[in-house]
């Protein structure tokens, strides 16, 4: 076979970039996604860990198949390690929870009263220099607000403990929509593109390998930016000569998986943990303040972009207007899902743009059900 | 004690996978692995498969039935050769993402057998002496159809 020219009716690759049209489409699809997830929080969250246990565990799982293992006992296998594997850091670390479990409360309680005190010497101060602060009593009117509204430290860990107990069945499901996907995963795409009539079907393989490398490119975007939200403040968190650096910085890094509502928690910890540790230097979380306005912003306008934006394809002004409307539209869990939701219906989006667009593919599909028509009242 | 890494025994899908040129190196696990890549697909006769000029995402075996390589709507006039069971079209599209040479149509009713360039280029990753079989056959197929181009074309040169 000669190469020629490519005849004109010939389907045409996309360009890069889709038009107003698609991309208005793949916007409001997003949104209503969001609206609707939000509902179903309990199943999507499970959903999304599952995922990412997902792309854990598929190389583990390629390498026993490569080793002569079947496909349904390698997903087994690797899924039972996990298990085993957590079971055995739970069981390790068990004394020590045991042991301090009966302080944490204290310590909790202990760490907001640092930081109260933290805030009332600040405002205190602040009374010092502008006298129509010191006039308004402003201390004294938060310092009042304060323990009206937000009442003891035990009644708000109670809440939080019965929350983590709610949600843990159904944290429980990740492990196993993890196994199912590792098993059957390659069949549920098959199946998938079995369902496509044929002159859409290179084009449907196109798409779901697409929404395959979108999904592993964001969820491998993501532990980057966990590993360069840790190493930046626990960089910053050890000039400070604040203790546990590197493990604030994880808790704080893993935190910001909620875009926004997880960075100001992870400050608010580090600046807790800075008043209490150093109750006569209020200086200390000052600085640990500004850090994490420097590290806040970082994450939003380079680093995100950097890696999942980039991961996704996307324009870091898209990815950073894309987020305020995620929380704008469903909250936290909005905030937390717009990313990923985007970047695959993104991939879909583009794919029935072209595929719907395109004279040829829809005059071949209108020639095969013609024929199957034919063939199928041939002896009528 | 269950032996999970003992050898495969084959079916007989893999039988006839490894009936096909393309995968006649493989083992019986390699077999397996890229069985769970391929695709199936069935055709009437005269149905389009792909167009030319279509941008190639896949490599085409031939696992019934026969499949006309002719010239853009051509079917007689631009004839270019008609394939049969065992045989595979569209490979370039394994190897770049370029244009498809020629249109191919179903000459009878058909199904085939559909391998993907992006699960090829995995298979590159993951499994690379799988994926160097699959190339060696797949060179050696693209030699062969040198040869038969320079002898049709009175080229005598060493290929």
């Amino acid at each position: 076979m000669t190469d020629t020219a490519p005849a004109s009716y010939a389907v045409k690759e996309s360009p890069r970039g889709s038009g107003p049209i698609v991309w208005a489409s793949i916007i409001a699809t997003t949104c209503l996604l969001l609206f609707f997830f939000q509902k179903i929080l309990w199943l999507v969250v499970p959903f999304l860990l599952a995922l990412i246990l997902y792309y854990l565990l598929y190389p583990s799982m390629q390498a026993l198949i490569y080793r002569g293992m079947s496909r349904e006992a390698a997903a087994s296998v690797v899924t039972l390690g996990f298990l085993v594997l957590l079971s055995v850091v739970g069981v390790m670390l068990s004394p020590w929870v045991t042991s301090h479990i009966a302080g944490w409360q204290d310590a909790v309680i202990g760490y907001v009263q640092g930081g109260l005190q933290l805030l009332d010497r600040s405002l205190r101060t602040l009374e010092a220099h502008w006298g129509p602060l010191a006039r308004a009593h402003l201390a004294d009117t938060v310092a009042g607000r304060l323990t009206q509204g937000a009442g003891s430290v035990a009644d708000h860990l109670e809440p939080i403990a019965v929350g983590i107990m709610a949600w843990a069945p159904s944290l429980m499901l990740a492990p196993f929509l993890a196994f199912f996907f590792l098993r059957d995963g390659r069949r549920f795409q098959r199946f998938l593109g079995g369902a496509v009539p044929n002159a859409f079907f290179e084009k449907t393989l196109y798409l779901l390998h697409e929404i395959d490398r979108t999904s592993r490119a964001y969820f491998q975007g993501l532990i980057k930016l966990t590993v360069l939200d840790t190493l930046t403040l626990a960089a910053g968190l050890w000039l400070l000569g604040i203790p546990g650096p590197f493990a604030l910085g994880l808790i704080c890094a893993v935190l910001a998986w909620v875009p926004y509502v997880g960075s100001i928690l992870g400050g608010l910890l580090v600046v807790l943990v800075a008043a209490t540790d150093f109750p006569d230097a209020p200086t200390v979380a000052y600085w640990a303040i500004a850090l994490f306005v420097v590290v806040r912003l970082l994450d939003d306008f380079v680093y995100m972009p950097l890696t999942i934006g980039k991961s996704l394809e996307l324009h870091p002004l898209v990815t950073v207007l894309m987020i305020f409307v995620g929380g704008a539209v469903a909250g936290i869990s909005g905030l937390m899902l717009v990313l990923p939701v985007l970047g695959v219906v993104m991939v879909i989006g583009e794919t029935i743009g072209v595929i719907v667009t395109d004279p040829r593919l829809m005059a071949r599909h209108r020639h095969a059900r013609a024929l199957r028509r034919e063939q199928a009242s041939s002896d009528l | 004690m269950v032996n999970l890494f003992r050898p495969r025994r084959t079916t007989p899908r893999l039988e006839r996978l490894r009936n096909l040129s393309l995968f006649v190196n493989l083992t019986p696990t390699e077999l397996e692995i890229v069985d769970g890549l391929l695709h199936e697909r069935d055709y009437q006769a005269g149905e389009v498969i792909f167009d030319e000029g279509e941008e190639g995402q896949a490599i085409y075996i031939i696992a019934a039935g026969e499949v006309l390589i002719c010239r853009q709507g051509q079917s007689d006039a631009g004839r270019v050769a008609q394939l049969d069971v065992g045989t595979f079209f569209g490979e370039l599209a394994l190897l770049d993402n370029a244009p498809r040479s020629a249109q191919a149509r179903a000459a009878t009713g058909c199904q085939l057998i559909v391998f993907f360039r992006d699960d090829f280029v995995g298979l590159l990753d993951t499994h690379a002496r799988i994926a160097s079989k699959i190339s060696r056959e797949l060179a050696r197929h693209l030699g062969a159809r040198m040869r038969d181009m320079a002898l049709a074309s009175g080229v005598h040169q060493h290929l």
